[in-house]
Protein backbone atom coordinates (compact mmCIF):
# COMPACT_ATOMS: atom_id res chain seq x y z
CA UNK A 1 0.00 0.00 0.00
CA UNK A 2 1.34 3.29 -1.36
CA UNK A 3 1.05 5.38 2.19
CA UNK A 4 2.42 2.53 4.24
CA UNK A 5 5.74 3.86 5.86
CA UNK A 6 8.84 1.97 4.25
CA UNK A 7 11.34 0.01 6.99
CA UNK A 8 13.90 0.64 4.54
CA UNK A 9 12.94 4.40 3.90
CA UNK A 10 12.98 4.90 7.65
CA UNK A 11 16.54 3.75 7.77
CA UNK A 12 17.66 5.05 5.23
CA UNK A 13 16.77 8.53 6.37
CA UNK A 14 18.31 8.02 9.49
CA UNK A 15 21.16 7.00 8.75
CA UNK A 16 21.23 9.81 6.08
CA UNK A 17 21.28 11.91 8.93
CA UNK A 18 24.75 10.84 10.11
CA UNK A 19 23.56 10.81 13.54
CA UNK A 20 24.61 7.51 14.31
CA UNK A 21 28.42 7.99 14.67
CA UNK A 22 29.48 4.05 13.70
CA UNK A 23 33.35 4.75 13.74
CA UNK A 24 32.28 5.85 17.70
CA UNK A 25 30.04 2.87 18.19
CA UNK A 26 33.01 0.48 16.86
CA UNK A 27 36.09 2.00 19.04
CA UNK A 28 33.34 1.43 22.55
CA UNK A 29 33.53 -2.06 20.95
CA UNK A 30 36.59 -2.39 20.52
CA UNK A 31 37.38 -1.09 23.59
CA UNK A 32 35.29 -3.41 25.52
CA UNK A 33 34.95 -6.04 23.77
CA UNK A 34 37.83 -8.39 25.27
CA UNK A 35 36.69 -7.71 28.42
CA UNK A 36 33.32 -8.65 28.45
CA UNK A 37 33.80 -11.75 26.00
CA UNK A 38 35.74 -13.48 29.31
CA UNK A 39 32.72 -11.79 31.87
CA UNK A 40 30.70 -13.78 33.77
CA UNK A 41 27.56 -12.61 31.62
CA UNK A 42 29.31 -12.67 28.28
CA UNK A 43 25.72 -12.36 26.60
CA UNK A 44 25.27 -8.17 27.36
CA UNK A 45 27.94 -7.72 24.53
CA UNK A 46 27.54 -6.45 21.35
CA UNK A 47 28.93 -9.14 19.13
CA UNK A 48 28.67 -12.77 18.81
CA UNK A 49 24.99 -12.65 20.14
CA UNK A 50 21.78 -12.40 18.67
CA UNK A 51 20.69 -9.42 20.84
CA UNK A 52 20.05 -6.43 19.80
CA UNK A 53 21.16 -2.97 20.78
CA UNK A 54 20.39 -0.30 18.61
CA UNK A 55 16.30 -0.29 17.83
CA UNK A 56 14.20 2.42 15.75
CA UNK A 57 11.19 3.16 17.05
CA UNK A 58 8.36 5.38 15.26
CA UNK A 59 7.06 7.38 17.88
CA UNK A 60 3.79 9.67 17.63
CA UNK A 61 4.20 13.06 19.06
CA UNK A 62 3.40 13.59 22.52
CA UNK A 63 3.71 16.12 24.88
CA UNK A 64 1.30 18.99 24.76
CA UNK A 65 -1.05 20.97 22.75
CA UNK A 66 0.44 24.24 21.12
CA UNK A 67 -0.53 27.86 22.66
CA UNK A 68 -4.29 28.16 22.45
CA UNK A 69 -4.43 31.92 20.57
CA UNK A 70 -1.43 30.74 18.27
CA UNK A 71 -3.61 28.04 17.18
CA UNK A 72 -6.60 30.13 16.57
CA UNK A 73 -4.91 32.06 13.81
CA UNK A 74 -4.84 28.91 11.69
CA UNK A 75 -8.57 27.98 12.90
CA UNK A 76 -9.96 29.48 10.70
CA UNK A 77 -8.44 27.78 7.66
CA UNK A 78 -10.13 24.50 8.72
CA UNK A 79 -13.68 25.47 7.34
CA UNK B 1 6.43 29.13 44.79
CA UNK B 2 4.82 25.83 43.09
CA UNK B 3 1.88 27.37 40.97
CA UNK B 4 -0.09 24.77 42.84
CA UNK B 5 0.66 25.46 46.14
CA UNK B 6 -1.47 28.46 45.97
CA UNK B 7 -2.92 29.82 48.87
CA UNK B 8 -6.29 30.97 47.31
CA UNK B 9 -7.37 27.14 47.79
CA UNK B 10 -10.48 27.67 50.06
CA UNK B 11 -10.93 31.06 49.49
CA UNK B 12 -14.63 31.68 47.89
CA UNK B 13 -13.90 33.03 44.04
CA UNK B 14 -16.19 34.52 41.71
CA UNK B 15 -17.61 32.05 39.01
CA UNK B 16 -16.75 34.46 35.95
CA UNK B 17 -19.71 35.76 33.85
CA UNK B 18 -18.09 34.22 30.74
CA UNK B 19 -19.62 33.17 27.43
CA UNK B 20 -18.29 29.81 27.85
CA UNK B 21 -20.91 28.64 29.89
CA UNK B 22 -24.07 30.05 28.50
CA UNK B 23 -26.87 29.31 30.55
CA UNK B 24 -30.32 28.46 29.21
CA UNK B 25 -32.29 31.14 30.43
CA UNK B 26 -35.53 29.00 30.96
CA UNK B 27 -33.47 28.17 33.50
CA UNK B 28 -32.61 28.67 36.55
CA UNK B 29 -29.20 29.46 36.86
CA UNK B 30 -27.98 27.37 40.28
CA UNK B 31 -28.99 24.63 38.07
CA UNK B 32 -29.16 25.10 34.85
CA UNK B 33 -27.86 22.87 32.03
CA UNK B 34 -25.22 23.64 29.33
CA UNK B 35 -27.42 25.61 26.52
CA UNK B 36 -28.32 23.17 23.76
CA UNK B 37 -27.92 25.87 21.24
CA UNK B 38 -24.21 26.40 22.10
CA UNK B 39 -23.47 22.34 21.92
CA UNK B 40 -25.41 22.66 18.16
CA UNK B 41 -23.22 25.37 17.26
CA UNK B 42 -19.86 23.77 18.63
CA UNK B 43 -21.44 20.40 16.54
CA UNK B 44 -21.77 22.66 13.45
CA UNK B 45 -18.41 23.46 13.46
CA UNK B 46 -17.34 20.28 13.74
CA UNK B 47 -19.53 19.33 10.68
CA UNK B 48 -18.17 22.35 8.97
CA UNK B 49 -14.73 21.13 9.10
CA UNK B 50 -16.04 17.40 8.30
CA UNK B 51 -16.84 18.74 4.93
CA UNK B 52 -13.27 19.95 4.61
CA UNK B 53 -11.93 16.83 5.77
CA UNK B 54 -13.99 15.02 2.87
CA UNK B 55 -13.21 17.01 -0.21
CA UNK B 56 -9.25 17.46 1.04
CA UNK B 57 -8.33 13.96 2.37
CA UNK B 58 -11.30 11.50 2.00
CA UNK B 59 -9.42 10.77 -2.15
CA UNK B 60 -6.12 9.90 -1.10
CA UNK B 61 -5.41 10.95 2.53
CA UNK B 62 -2.20 11.63 3.76
CA UNK B 63 1.13 10.73 3.27
CA UNK B 64 3.62 12.73 5.62
CA UNK B 65 7.13 12.56 4.49
CA UNK B 66 8.93 14.04 6.99
CA UNK B 67 6.68 12.14 9.93
CA UNK B 68 5.22 9.31 8.90
CA UNK B 69 2.95 9.46 12.25
CA UNK B 70 0.81 11.97 10.83
CA UNK B 71 0.08 9.42 8.04
CA UNK B 72 -3.51 8.87 7.92
CA UNK B 73 -5.25 6.27 5.64
CA UNK B 74 -8.74 7.28 3.09
CA UNK B 75 -10.59 4.69 5.23
CA UNK B 76 -9.81 6.01 8.37
CA UNK B 77 -10.84 9.43 7.65
CA UNK B 78 -14.22 8.16 5.52
CA UNK B 79 -14.96 5.97 8.12
CA UNK B 80 -15.21 7.89 11.18
CA UNK B 81 -16.32 10.76 9.20
CA UNK B 82 -19.08 8.33 8.61
CA UNK B 83 -19.58 7.51 12.28
CA UNK B 84 -19.62 10.95 13.23
CA UNK B 85 -22.34 11.85 10.80
CA UNK B 86 -24.40 9.13 12.51
CA UNK B 87 -23.52 10.25 16.04
CA UNK B 88 -24.57 13.91 14.76
CA UNK B 89 -28.05 12.52 13.15
CA UNK B 90 -29.15 11.78 16.90
CA UNK B 91 -29.54 15.99 17.13
CA UNK B 92 -31.24 16.31 13.65
CA UNK B 93 -33.91 18.20 16.04
CA UNK B 94 -31.48 20.57 15.24
CA UNK B 95 -32.05 21.93 12.00
CA UNK B 96 -28.39 23.52 11.22
CA UNK B 97 -27.15 20.21 12.38
CA UNK B 98 -29.30 18.00 10.37
CA UNK B 99 -28.82 20.25 7.23
CA UNK B 100 -25.05 19.83 7.71
CA UNK B 101 -25.19 15.78 8.21
CA UNK B 102 -27.09 15.70 5.21
CA UNK B 103 -24.39 17.84 2.71
CA UNK B 104 -21.74 16.08 4.31
CA UNK B 105 -23.39 12.50 3.74
CA UNK B 106 -23.67 13.00 0.16
CA UNK B 107 -20.27 14.38 -0.35
CA UNK B 108 -18.95 10.82 1.38
CA UNK B 109 -21.01 9.03 -0.28
CA UNK B 110 -18.70 8.79 -3.19
CA UNK B 111 -15.66 7.81 -1.27
CA UNK B 112 -17.74 5.02 1.27
CA UNK B 113 -19.03 3.45 -1.79
CA UNK B 114 -15.37 4.02 -4.09
CA UNK B 115 -13.58 0.73 -5.57
CA UNK B 116 -11.52 1.13 -3.01
CA UNK B 117 -13.63 0.23 -0.72
CA UNK B 118 -15.55 -2.33 -2.61
CA UNK B 119 -12.22 -4.25 -3.28
CA UNK B 120 -11.21 -4.52 0.43
CA UNK B 121 -15.27 -6.32 1.20
CA UNK B 122 -14.07 -8.26 -1.47
CA UNK B 123 -10.83 -9.47 -1.47
CA UNK B 124 -10.48 -9.46 2.56
CA UNK B 125 -13.70 -10.25 3.96
CA UNK B 126 -12.57 -10.60 7.45
CA UNK B 127 -12.13 -6.72 6.86
CA UNK B 128 -15.39 -6.83 4.93
CA UNK B 129 -17.05 -4.96 7.78
CA UNK B 130 -14.07 -2.53 8.38
CA UNK B 131 -13.93 -1.73 4.51
CA UNK B 132 -18.08 -1.31 4.77
CA UNK B 133 -18.36 0.60 8.06
CA UNK B 134 -19.09 3.87 6.37
CA UNK B 135 -21.57 2.17 4.13
CA UNK B 136 -23.08 0.92 7.14
CA UNK B 137 -23.86 4.43 8.73
CA UNK B 138 -25.20 5.92 5.59
CA UNK B 139 -27.20 3.71 5.67
CA UNK B 140 -28.41 3.71 8.84
CA UNK B 141 -29.18 7.24 8.00
CA UNK B 142 -31.22 6.44 5.26
CA UNK B 143 -28.71 6.19 2.15
CA UNK B 144 -28.91 2.71 1.19
CA UNK B 145 -27.07 0.97 -1.47
CA UNK B 146 -28.37 -2.35 -2.68
CA UNK B 147 -25.56 -3.48 -5.07
CA UNK B 148 -22.92 -2.88 -2.05
CA UNK B 149 -24.96 -4.80 0.48
CA UNK B 150 -25.18 -7.68 -1.92
CA UNK B 151 -21.50 -7.87 -2.11
CA UNK B 152 -21.25 -7.54 1.16
CA UNK B 153 -23.72 -10.10 2.24
CA UNK B 154 -21.03 -12.79 -0.30
CA UNK B 155 -18.58 -11.64 2.09
CA UNK B 156 -19.94 -12.37 5.81
CA UNK B 157 -20.68 -15.93 3.95
CA UNK B 158 -17.39 -16.90 3.56
CA UNK B 159 -15.38 -19.30 4.72
CA UNK B 160 -12.77 -16.44 6.00
CA UNK B 161 -14.96 -14.12 7.52
CA UNK B 162 -13.95 -14.75 10.71
CA UNK B 163 -10.14 -15.42 9.62
CA UNK B 164 -8.60 -12.38 12.01
CA UNK B 165 -8.35 -12.43 15.35
CA UNK B 166 -9.12 -9.39 17.41
CA UNK B 167 -9.23 -7.82 21.02
CA UNK B 168 -12.57 -8.15 22.73
CA UNK B 169 -13.40 -4.13 22.01
CA UNK B 170 -12.91 -4.67 18.35
CA UNK B 171 -14.86 -7.97 18.54
CA UNK B 172 -17.71 -5.33 20.35
CA UNK B 173 -16.67 -3.30 16.62
CA UNK B 174 -17.34 -5.72 14.66
CA UNK B 175 -20.87 -6.93 16.29
CA UNK B 176 -21.69 -3.26 16.18
CA UNK B 177 -21.40 -2.82 12.56
CA UNK B 178 -23.23 -6.05 11.61
CA UNK B 179 -25.78 -5.33 14.10
CA UNK B 180 -26.02 -1.65 12.72
CA UNK B 181 -26.09 -3.20 8.96
CA UNK B 182 -28.44 -5.84 9.65
CA UNK B 183 -30.56 -3.32 11.92
CA UNK B 184 -33.21 -5.38 13.27
CA UNK B 185 -36.53 -4.15 15.23
CA UNK B 186 -36.97 -4.23 18.07
CA UNK B 187 -34.64 -3.24 21.17
CA UNK B 188 -31.36 -5.13 21.61
CA UNK B 189 -31.06 -6.65 24.94
CA UNK B 190 -28.32 -8.33 27.16
CA UNK B 191 -24.82 -7.76 27.50
CA UNK B 192 -22.36 -8.79 24.62
CA UNK B 193 -20.05 -11.88 25.39
CA UNK B 194 -16.87 -9.46 24.44
CA UNK B 195 -18.02 -6.67 26.32
CA UNK B 196 -17.60 -8.92 29.31
CA UNK B 197 -14.14 -9.78 28.25
CA UNK B 198 -12.95 -6.28 27.82
CA UNK B 199 -11.53 -3.52 29.85
CA UNK B 200 -15.66 -2.44 30.36
CA UNK B 201 -16.19 -5.41 32.10
CA UNK B 202 -13.51 -5.63 34.88
CA UNK B 203 -11.15 -2.56 36.46
CA UNK B 204 -8.50 -0.76 34.31
CA UNK B 205 -5.18 -0.83 35.01
CA UNK B 206 -6.03 3.50 36.49
CA UNK B 207 -2.47 4.32 37.28
CA UNK B 208 0.04 2.09 35.06
CA UNK B 209 -1.95 1.13 32.11
CA UNK B 210 -1.13 2.54 28.34
CA UNK B 211 -3.10 5.06 26.38
CA UNK B 212 -4.43 1.84 24.47
CA UNK B 213 -6.78 0.48 27.60
CA UNK B 214 -8.47 3.90 27.19
CA UNK B 215 -8.84 3.71 23.89
CA UNK B 216 -10.32 0.43 24.40
CA UNK B 217 -12.46 1.35 26.93
CA UNK B 218 -14.22 4.13 24.79
CA UNK B 219 -14.50 2.09 22.20
CA UNK B 220 -16.41 -0.72 23.68
CA UNK B 221 -18.93 1.85 25.62
CA UNK B 222 -19.56 3.29 22.36
CA UNK B 223 -20.07 0.16 20.74
CA UNK B 224 -22.03 -1.08 23.62
CA UNK B 225 -24.46 1.58 24.35
CA UNK B 226 -25.04 2.05 20.25
CA UNK B 227 -25.14 5.55 21.17
CA UNK B 228 -28.51 4.91 22.94
CA UNK B 229 -30.16 4.02 19.91
CA UNK B 230 -30.00 0.67 21.08
CA UNK B 231 -28.15 0.07 23.61
CA UNK B 232 -27.14 -3.23 25.54
CA UNK B 233 -26.63 -3.80 29.05
CA UNK B 234 -23.57 -2.85 30.35
CA UNK B 235 -21.00 -5.59 31.67
CA UNK B 236 -20.69 -3.73 34.98
CA UNK B 237 -22.85 -1.42 37.51
CA UNK B 238 -23.04 2.27 35.69
CA UNK B 239 -20.97 3.31 38.83
CA UNK B 240 -18.38 1.11 38.64
CA UNK B 241 -17.42 1.59 34.69
CA UNK B 242 -17.75 5.42 35.53
CA UNK B 243 -15.56 5.72 38.50
CA UNK B 244 -12.76 3.79 36.25
CA UNK B 245 -13.79 6.83 34.03
CA UNK B 246 -13.32 9.46 36.30
CA UNK B 247 -9.60 8.00 37.10
CA UNK B 248 -9.15 8.46 33.05
CA UNK B 249 -10.30 11.68 32.77
CA UNK B 250 -8.13 12.65 35.24
CA UNK B 251 -4.89 11.46 33.46
CA UNK B 252 -6.07 12.73 30.23
CA UNK B 253 -6.97 16.39 31.00
CA UNK B 254 -3.66 16.35 33.06
CA UNK B 255 -1.55 15.15 30.05
CA UNK B 256 -3.84 17.51 27.71
CA UNK B 257 -4.61 14.45 25.98
CA UNK B 258 -8.32 16.07 24.61
CA UNK B 259 -9.16 13.46 22.24
CA UNK B 260 -8.71 10.44 24.95
CA UNK B 261 -10.64 13.41 27.41
CA UNK B 262 -13.30 14.11 24.94
CA UNK B 263 -13.59 9.95 24.66
CA UNK B 264 -13.59 9.34 28.71
CA UNK B 265 -16.30 12.08 28.99
CA UNK B 266 -18.27 10.12 26.50
CA UNK B 267 -19.30 7.84 28.58
CA UNK B 268 -21.85 9.88 30.63
CA UNK B 269 -23.67 10.66 28.51
CA UNK B 270 -23.80 7.37 26.91
CA UNK B 271 -24.58 5.88 30.48
CA UNK B 272 -27.14 7.56 31.73
CA UNK B 273 -28.50 11.19 32.55
CA UNK B 274 -26.10 12.54 35.55
CA UNK B 275 -22.69 13.99 34.89
CA UNK B 276 -20.70 13.96 37.89
CA UNK B 277 -18.55 17.02 39.45
CA UNK B 278 -15.63 15.84 37.37
CA UNK B 279 -17.37 14.78 34.40
CA UNK B 280 -18.87 18.23 34.02
CA UNK B 281 -15.96 20.38 35.30
CA UNK B 282 -13.87 18.55 32.32
CA UNK B 283 -16.46 19.84 29.98
CA UNK B 284 -16.21 22.79 30.51
CA UNK B 285 -12.39 22.41 30.23
CA UNK B 286 -12.54 21.20 27.14
CA UNK B 287 -15.20 23.37 26.18
CA UNK B 288 -12.75 26.41 26.72
CA UNK B 289 -9.84 24.93 25.17
CA UNK B 290 -11.55 24.84 21.83
CA UNK B 291 -13.24 28.33 22.43
CA UNK B 292 -9.74 29.55 22.77
CA UNK B 293 -8.15 27.85 19.85
CA UNK B 294 -10.96 28.07 17.58
CA UNK B 295 -11.10 23.81 17.72
CA UNK B 296 -10.22 21.10 20.45
CA UNK B 297 -6.55 20.65 19.60
CA UNK B 298 -4.32 17.52 19.88
CA UNK B 299 -0.80 17.73 19.96
CA UNK B 300 0.29 16.23 16.82
CA UNK B 301 -0.62 20.00 15.47
CA UNK B 302 2.63 21.79 15.23
CA UNK B 303 2.71 25.15 14.42
CA UNK B 304 6.53 25.33 13.93
CA UNK B 305 5.90 22.55 11.11
CA UNK B 306 2.72 24.40 10.08
CA UNK B 307 4.17 27.54 9.44
CA UNK B 308 6.93 26.00 6.86
CA UNK B 309 3.73 24.68 4.50
CA UNK B 310 1.94 26.47 2.16
CA UNK B 311 -1.40 26.01 -0.22
CA UNK B 312 -2.95 22.86 -0.22
CA UNK B 313 -0.08 21.24 1.67
CA UNK B 314 -0.36 23.54 4.78
CA UNK B 315 -4.62 22.76 4.35
CA UNK B 316 -4.05 19.47 4.48
CA UNK B 317 -1.53 18.78 7.31
CA UNK B 318 -3.49 20.95 9.19
CA UNK B 319 -6.51 18.95 8.55
CA UNK B 320 -4.92 15.31 9.13
CA UNK B 321 -3.41 16.43 12.12
CA UNK B 322 -6.68 18.14 13.73
CA UNK B 323 -9.50 16.74 12.44
CA UNK B 324 -10.10 13.57 15.15
CA UNK B 325 -10.05 15.46 17.67
CA UNK B 326 -11.94 17.89 16.37
CA UNK B 327 -14.30 15.08 15.03
CA UNK B 328 -14.44 13.83 19.20
CA UNK B 329 -15.98 17.25 20.52
CA UNK B 330 -18.27 16.22 18.37
CA UNK B 331 -19.14 13.35 19.08
CA UNK B 332 -19.36 14.69 22.49
CA UNK B 333 -21.66 17.81 21.52
CA UNK B 334 -23.97 15.02 19.29
CA UNK B 335 -24.01 13.15 23.38
CA UNK B 336 -24.73 15.94 25.07
CA UNK B 337 -27.73 17.02 22.69
CA UNK B 338 -29.49 13.67 23.21
CA UNK B 339 -32.75 14.20 25.70
CA UNK B 340 -31.74 14.60 29.12
CA UNK B 341 -28.21 14.04 28.39
CA UNK B 342 -27.12 17.30 28.54
CA UNK B 343 -23.89 18.53 30.93
CA UNK B 344 -24.58 20.85 33.94
CA UNK B 345 -23.12 24.45 33.32
CA UNK B 346 -21.77 24.81 36.83
CA UNK B 347 -20.27 21.54 38.77
CA UNK B 348 -22.32 20.33 40.83
CA UNK B 349 -21.47 20.55 44.34
CA UNK B 350 -24.06 18.16 45.83
CA UNK B 351 -20.90 15.49 47.20
CA UNK B 352 -18.43 18.35 48.41
CA UNK B 353 -16.83 18.01 51.83
CA UNK B 354 -15.63 21.07 52.93
CA UNK B 355 -11.71 21.89 52.91
CA UNK B 356 -10.84 18.45 50.78
CA UNK B 357 -9.68 20.02 47.43
CA UNK B 358 -7.06 22.07 49.93
CA UNK B 359 -5.82 19.13 51.42
CA UNK B 360 -4.72 17.04 47.68
CA UNK B 361 -3.82 20.66 46.07
CA UNK B 362 -0.27 20.35 48.11
CA UNK B 363 0.32 17.10 46.74
CA UNK B 364 0.10 18.00 43.06
CA UNK B 365 3.77 19.51 43.01
CA UNK B 366 6.08 17.96 40.95
CA UNK B 367 7.60 16.07 43.83
CA UNK B 368 6.68 16.06 48.04
CA UNK B 369 9.48 17.44 50.56
CA UNK B 370 9.66 14.16 51.65
CA UNK B 371 9.96 11.96 48.73
CA UNK B 372 12.28 9.13 49.04
CA UNK B 373 11.68 7.40 45.50
CA UNK B 374 13.36 3.83 45.16
CA UNK B 375 16.78 4.34 43.35
CA UNK B 376 17.09 2.73 39.59
CA UNK B 377 13.26 2.73 38.79
CA UNK B 378 12.87 4.17 35.62
CA UNK B 379 10.59 6.50 34.97
CA UNK B 380 8.09 7.03 31.98
CA UNK B 381 7.47 10.55 31.03
CA UNK B 382 6.51 13.03 33.90
CA UNK B 383 3.04 14.74 33.50
CA UNK B 384 2.68 18.63 32.84
CA UNK B 385 2.67 20.14 36.16
CA UNK B 386 2.22 24.24 34.99
CA UNK B 387 0.20 25.89 32.94
CA UNK B 388 -2.44 23.26 32.57
CA UNK B 389 -5.50 24.08 30.93
CA UNK B 390 -7.85 22.34 33.59
CA UNK B 391 -5.77 23.96 36.50
CA UNK B 392 -6.62 27.38 34.88
CA UNK B 393 -10.39 26.24 35.07
CA UNK B 394 -10.02 25.24 38.43
CA UNK B 395 -8.58 28.49 39.21
CA UNK B 396 -11.75 30.26 38.24
CA UNK B 397 -14.12 28.10 40.56
CA UNK B 398 -15.20 28.83 43.97
CA UNK B 399 -14.56 26.81 46.74
CA UNK B 400 -17.43 24.58 47.16
CA UNK B 401 -16.75 23.72 43.48
CA UNK B 402 -12.99 22.94 44.28
CA UNK B 403 -14.20 21.15 46.44
CA UNK B 404 -16.36 19.04 44.80
CA UNK B 405 -13.30 18.28 42.66
CA UNK B 406 -11.14 17.07 45.60
CA UNK B 407 -11.63 13.16 44.31
CA UNK B 408 -10.66 14.65 40.59
CA UNK B 409 -7.73 16.34 42.36
CA UNK B 410 -6.82 13.06 43.97
CA UNK B 411 -6.51 10.92 40.76
CA UNK B 412 -4.31 13.76 39.05
CA UNK B 413 -1.99 13.31 42.07
CA UNK B 414 -1.85 9.71 42.07
CA UNK B 415 -1.35 9.26 38.32
CA UNK B 416 1.36 11.95 39.26
CA UNK B 417 3.29 10.06 42.15
CA UNK B 418 3.06 6.64 40.70
CA UNK B 419 4.73 8.01 37.18
CA UNK B 420 6.92 9.92 39.12
CA UNK B 421 7.99 6.93 41.08
CA UNK B 422 7.64 9.24 44.55
CA UNK B 423 6.05 5.93 45.88
CA UNK B 424 6.61 7.71 49.77
CA UNK B 425 4.80 11.12 48.14
CA UNK B 426 1.92 8.27 46.98
CA UNK B 427 1.78 7.20 51.12
CA UNK B 428 1.43 10.25 52.12
CA UNK B 429 -1.17 11.37 49.72
CA UNK B 430 -3.17 7.56 50.51
CA UNK B 431 -2.91 8.78 54.22
CA UNK B 432 -4.11 12.45 53.64
CA UNK B 433 -7.22 11.42 51.00
CA UNK B 434 -8.11 8.11 54.09
CA UNK B 435 -8.18 11.09 56.68
CA UNK B 436 -10.05 13.59 54.56
CA UNK B 437 -12.87 10.61 53.15
CA UNK B 438 -11.78 10.37 49.66
CA UNK B 439 -10.22 7.15 49.25
CA UNK B 440 -13.28 5.33 48.07
CA UNK B 441 -12.02 4.97 44.65
CA UNK B 442 -10.91 2.72 42.64
CA UNK B 443 -7.41 4.76 41.91
CA UNK B 444 -6.88 4.86 45.59
CA UNK B 445 -7.41 1.35 46.02
CA UNK B 446 -5.27 0.45 43.23
CA UNK B 447 -2.60 2.63 44.76
CA UNK B 448 -2.96 0.86 47.74
CA UNK B 449 -2.01 -2.43 46.61
CA UNK B 450 1.10 -0.52 44.64
CA UNK B 451 2.14 0.51 47.67
CA UNK B 452 1.79 -3.01 49.02
CA UNK B 453 3.60 -4.46 46.17
CA UNK B 454 6.94 -2.33 46.95
CA UNK B 455 7.18 -2.98 50.20
CA UNK B 456 7.06 -6.60 49.45
CA UNK B 457 9.68 -6.21 46.73
CA UNK B 458 11.86 -4.51 49.32
CA UNK B 459 12.16 -7.00 51.44
CA UNK B 460 13.22 -9.58 49.31
CA UNK B 461 16.49 -10.93 49.32
CA UNK B 462 18.99 -8.51 46.99
CA UNK B 463 19.83 -11.31 44.56
CA UNK B 464 16.00 -11.93 43.64
CA UNK B 465 15.49 -8.07 42.80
Amino acid sequence: MSNRVSHQDVVKKLLDTKSVDFAAVGKAVAELGPSLAVADEPWDIFCGTMRTFFHCYIITVGGTVESLPELRGAAGELQ
Amino acid sequence: MSEFAIPVVGRPVAVPSSPLCPLDPQTDAGEGQWLPRDLARRLCHVLDVAGQVVERLAREGFIDSVEPGNNVPPEKVVSETAFLLLAASTANRHEHVRTRVEKVARLLIPHARSERMLLGACLEPALALDFAQAHICLSRLGYRDEAFDALLRRSLVSQARFGRERAPHRMLEQEWLYATWRNPPGQSRGTPRAALQSVLGRPMDLLNGHRDDIYAFTHALMYVTDWNLKPRALPRARAAILADAEAALARCLDEQDYDLAAEVLLAWPLTGQSWSAAAAFAFRVLARVEDEAGFLPAPSTRLQRLNTLKGAARSAYLLATAYHTIYVMGLLCAAALQPGRTPPAQVPTGAAAPDSAALIVPFLSRRSPKANPVPDVPRSGEPVAEGSHWWGEFQRLNAVERDALAVLLLNIALRRKVVQRDFGGLRDLLKAAYAAGLADSPAASQAAELLERVALLVRLPAPLR
